[in-house]
C-alpha cells in the first residue's frame, strides 16, 4: 500500500526554521538524508520531493477566456506543503512509524522538533492510466 | 525546471465534490484522463496522483519513545491535498498556463469549475551549504 508522508508549515513556521543556526541546519539535513538512504535501501521509498519555500507560492485559476489568473497573497494561516515522502508499506502502522521518524528530526540545539506529519493513502490507478 | 501543481480542498469541499451528478463526474474524469494524456504525450509530465479522502488523513508526531501518536482530528478550515501533478516546464508562466487548464476542467453542469491549482518550484536537492 502505498502512503504520502507530508511536512507542512505556515509562512511563520518556515521563517522560524530559517532561523536555525547553520549547524542545527545541517544537522536536521544530515538526518534527513540518513533517513531517506535506509528507506531506499530497504525498499519503502517511492518519492520524495522538497518544495520551494512558500514566498514562491502562486495560486492559479482559469480566468474567463481559459487564461491563467495568478494570486501571490494567502492567509496567514495558510499551511504550505514543504516536502513529502511516498513510502510504499505493509499497513498503515508501518507509515506512522516512519512520520513519527520524521517528527522526531532533530530542530535546535538537537531537540527533536514534532513536527506534524500529515499521514495519507494514495488512491489505487488503474493501470491503463497514465503516468 | 520542475514546478508541482497541488489540488486543495477543505472537507466540506471534499463531500461537496462526491455528491455530484454521476455524468458530471464522469465528465471531469474523462478530462483529467485526457489532460493528463496529453501533458504525458507532449513530455511535460513528471509525475501524478491522487490522495485519499481527507477522513483516512491522520496526523503522526513522534512521542516521547519516538513512538507515533496518531490525530484524527482537523479544523473544518483546513485544506486537504487531494491530488498533484508534477510537470517540467520551462517557466513559471507556462507551469501557470498548464495550471489554468487543470482549473477549467468541467465542474456540475460541464461549467468549468475555476479551482484553485497551488503552483510552485520543487527543489531538486537541498542548497549544497545545508549539506
Amino acid at each position: 500500500m502505498k502512503y504520502i508522508l507530508l511536512m507542512t508549515g505556515t509562512k511563520a513556521g518556515v521563517d522560524t526554521c530559517r532561523a536555525w543556526s547553520p549547524s542545527d541546519v545541517q544537522a536536521h539535513f544530515k538526518f534527513l538524508m540518513r533517513l531517506n538512504k535506509e528507506l531506499s535501501e530497504s525498499g519503502e521509498l517511492v518519492a520524495n520531493e522538497p518544495l520551494a519555500a512558500p514566498d514562491e507560492a502562486r495560486v492559479v485559476r482559469a480566468g474567463k477566456d481559459g487564461t491563467p489568473v495568478t494570486d501571490g497573497v494567502f492567509p496567514e494561516s495558510k499551511e504550505f506543503l514543504l516536502g513529502y515522502w511516498m513510502v510504499d508499506v505493509e499497513s498503515p502502522e508501518r507509515a506512522y512509524q516512519i512520520a513519527a521518524r520524521l517528527s522526531a528530526g532533530p530542530g535546535p540545539g538537537g531537540v527533536p522538533t514534532n513536527m506534524p506529519i500529515e499521514v495519507r493513502q494514495m488512491m489505487s490507478r488503474k493501470t491503463d492510466e497514465p503516468a | 525546471m520542475k514546478y508541482i501543481l497541488m489540488m486543495t480542498g477543505t472537507k466540506a469541499q471534499f463531500n461537496w465534490y462526491a455528491s455530484w451528478p454521476k455524468e458530471d463526474l464522469q465528465a471531469q474524469f474523462e478530462f483529467m484522463h485526457a489532460f493528463n494524456k496529453e501533458l504525458k504525450d507532449s513530455g511535460v509530465l513528471v509525475a501524478t496522483e491522487g490522495l485519499a479522502f481527507p477522513d483516512q488523513a491522520r496526523i503522526v508526531r513522534a512521542g516521547r519513545d519516538g513512538e507515533p501518536l496518531t490525530d484524527g482530528v482537523f479544523p473544518e478550515s483546513k485544506e486537504f491535498l487531494a491530488g498533484y501533478w508534477i510537470i517540467e516546464a520551462g517557466s513559471p508562466e507556462q507551469a501557470y498556463k498548464i495550471a489554468a487548464r487543470a482549473s477549467a476542467a468541467p465542474g456540475p453542469g460541464g461549467q468549468p469549475s475555476n479551482m484553485p491549482i497551488e503552483v510552485r518550484p520543487v527543489m531538486s536537492a537541498p542548497p549544497p551549504e545545508m549539506l
